[in-house]
């Protein structure tokens, strides 16, 4: 069959079957045998057991369920109320004041949790009320939220990091160490932002309160303590090449529930909770995978991604403009769908092509990451709407225009990182078990 | 019948938790291990040497095993993503004959998953596939244990689908209207 008139098939069936509402997971397994059957006499049904079976019995992809977990017990711990009170006294000071707690708060919760939504609800799930109880600007108590709740995928550990890692065959703990320093400059730029703005709109600030006392700095630093030494184990012994991804998660885990169980608030309702919640959110990320690796080795058959990556090749783009016209395709594509199919879709048919085009694999996952943190905050379907509207009771679309600006600062980030793409691979350049 | 099905699932979805603790207390074992081990070094002692052989493919393995398990339960706490953007304008009748429709597909690609991953699995068991590890693990196991999640997971769909039709609604369904979208919640 002519290949052109396979891909529009493909394509129709993708977005038609999608759109009915099957399971995205089924949808990838459906589109693999339409390909399947057109594309080749194999027997289709045993190589589709052998890569089910193949993608699935992976040593790299323990580590998911283990940070997921891990997020599960931190957040049905005190540590949100721990890290509001822990963060406040600091950023009083600061031009936008509270408003800054947001965006540290998303940052530090980012570090021990691979998940946005995560991130977003249970800063949130604290902040919004005494934000908004001060009088602060709903606009930039819940776009601040929204924005820098997106940390989740970026800061490692990152749940989306692991997926693209197994899925593309890259390092995990590599693909985690380039996500810090841009991580770190999207903090900035947010706080940044925040501050411009409260300078500039100082009438609609409230009432300064004043400096915090030494011994309520001390007391605040108590609060943080344990949060920054579970970073520095989890993170510390990856990039110390002390650990595999999958041990810092078990390390993490075990240290999640100490905090768990000495701060209070873990009773064995809330363990059972958080252990078949994280096996949940793991099925339905193994579901997609195993589609989508799938989906991968029929499109193989097919010769699309081949012929595709080939004519990039011939066209001699350049690679701003093949990034341009993929950060346009993946920010509408961000509008409909989920981060991590976003990501295994494109790994199935894209990622010859960049390849092809010279990228770097661990940039373009980080680039990746960056691209699908905008699709959360994009309407109709974007998670963080979804969780900051289950907290807040606002419309979602009020919300994603109060997110707007810090959609515009993500996207001014990806071209800093398209200019510098030092910022993503300096770090694990330098990892000692190089 | 209710009673038996819930507890079926349910069992599963406790054997795909133990799976998950059966990871954390391995690698655990094994960086505890390490870590006494590098303490020894310090203090001039002797290792102890503890460490957990094949440590990568059980954990593959109790991997694949545990996120097939839990396949069932998570289909009907609502946890599987999917679009269902297109169906919220539609009248409920349509969304009805539109949830029948994809139960139906799901149902027979996992069924088809289930019959191919058997078949696997008994090849496997027949021509007594092991790893290639420091301990021969049959591969039949684990591949017998995503069977059974996948054939779990075509028999709640069957559940789903006689629920809905009986003019009930969808397990999967209800925890989808009760937090107002079907796009997951990652």
């Amino acid at each position: 069959m002519d290949i052109a008139i396979l891909s529009a098939i493909l394509l129709v069936s993708l977005f038609a079957l999608l759109l009915t509402g099957l399971w995205v997971g089924f949808a990838l397994l459906a589109v693999g045998l339409i390909a399947m059957e057109f594309a080749t006499s194999a027997p289709v049904g045993q190589v589709f057991a052998r890569r089910v079976w193949g993608s699935m019995n992976s040593w790299d992809l323990t580590a998911l369920p283990m940070f997921i977990w891990m997020g599960e017990i931190l957040f049905r711990s005190r540590l949100s109320s721990d890290m509001f009170e822990g963060l406040a006294p600091f950023t009083r000071r600061l031009p936008g004041r509270l408003l800054h707690v947001n965006i540290f708060g998303s940052a530090l919760f980012a570090a021990v949790s691979g998940s946005s939504a995560a991130t977003t609800a249970t800063v949130g799930r604290m902040s919004l009320p005494e934000l908004q109880s001060r009088g602060y600007a709903p606009n930039l108590a819940i776009g601040t939220l929204a924005g820098s709740g997106t940390f989740g995928f970026l800061i490692p550990p990152s749940i989306i990091m692991i997926v693209y890692g197994a899925a593309t065959e890259q390092s995990i703990a590599r693909l985690f160490l380039a996500g810090v320093f841009p991580g770190i400059m999207l903090a900035a730029m947010f706080s940044a932002y925040v501050i411009v703005w409260s300078l500039m709109n100082a009438d609609k600030m409230p009432a300064p309160e004043p400096a915090p006392s030494w011994s309520e700095r001390v007391r605040a630093i108590g609060l943080l303590l344990p949060t920054v030494l579970l970073i520095v184990a989890v993170i510390g012994s990856i990039y110390a090449g002390f650990a595999s991804p999958t041990e810092a998660a078990v390390v993490g885990v075990t240290g999640a529930l100490l905090i768990a169980g000495v701060s209070g608030g873990l009773d064995w309702n809330s363990f059972r909770d958080a252990l078949t919640g994280a096996a949940m959110t793991t099925c339905m990320i193994a579901l997609i995978l195993a589609g989508a690796s799938f989906l991968t080795v029929a499109m193989g058959f097919t010769g699309i991604p081949r012929l595709l990556a080939g004519w990039i090749g011939d066209q001699q783009f350049s690679t701003y403009a093949l990034l341009a016209a993929l950060l346009v395709f993946f920010i509408v594509l961000g509008c409909f769908l989920d981060g991590i199919s976003i990501v295994l879709l494109t790994t199935s048919v894209i990622l010859p092509m960049v390849l092809a085009a010279g990228i770097d694999p661990i940039w373009f996952g980080v680039f990746l990451v960056v691209v699908v943190e905008m699709s959360q905050i994009t309407p109709p379907v974007g998670f963080n709407l979804f969780v900051i509207q289950s907290i807040t009771g606002r419309d979602m679309f009020e919300i994603a225009l109060w997110a707007l600006p810090f959609f515009l600062l993500l996207v001014a980030a990806v071209a800093l990182l398209t200019l510098f793409p030092e910022i993503a691979l300096w770090l694990p350049n330098t990892m000692m078990s190089n | 019948m209710r009673k038996t099905l819930d507890r079926l699932y349910g069992i599963a979805l406790a054997c795909a938790c133990l799976a998950m603790v059966a990871i954390a207390t391995l690698v655990f074992v094994q960086v505890a291990g390490r870590v006494i081990d590098r303490g020894a070094d310090l203090a001039g002692m002797a290792r102890l040497g503890i460490s957990v052989p094949s440590l990568a493919e059980f954990g593959g393995y109790l991997f694949a095993a545990s996120t097939f398990l839990a396949l069932p339960a998570t289909l009907r706490a609502g946890v599987h993503v999917r679009v269902t953007l297109a169906l919220k304008p539609m009248p409920p009748t349509i969304q009805k004959g539109f949830t029948l429709l994809v139960i139906a597909l799901g149902f027979a690609l996992a069924a088809y998953a289930t019959y191919y991953l058997g078949a696997q699995s008994w090849t496997a068991l027949e021509r007594g596939s092991v790893s290639y590890g420091l301990i021969p693990i049959p591969v039949w196991i684990p591949q017998a244990f995503m069977t059974a999640g996948l054939g779990i997971f075509a028999i709640s769909l069957v559940d789903e689908f006689l629920t809905t039709l009986s003019g009930g609604t969808a397990a999967f369904r209800q925890a989808e209207l009760e937090r107002g979208t079907g796009e997951g919640a990652n």
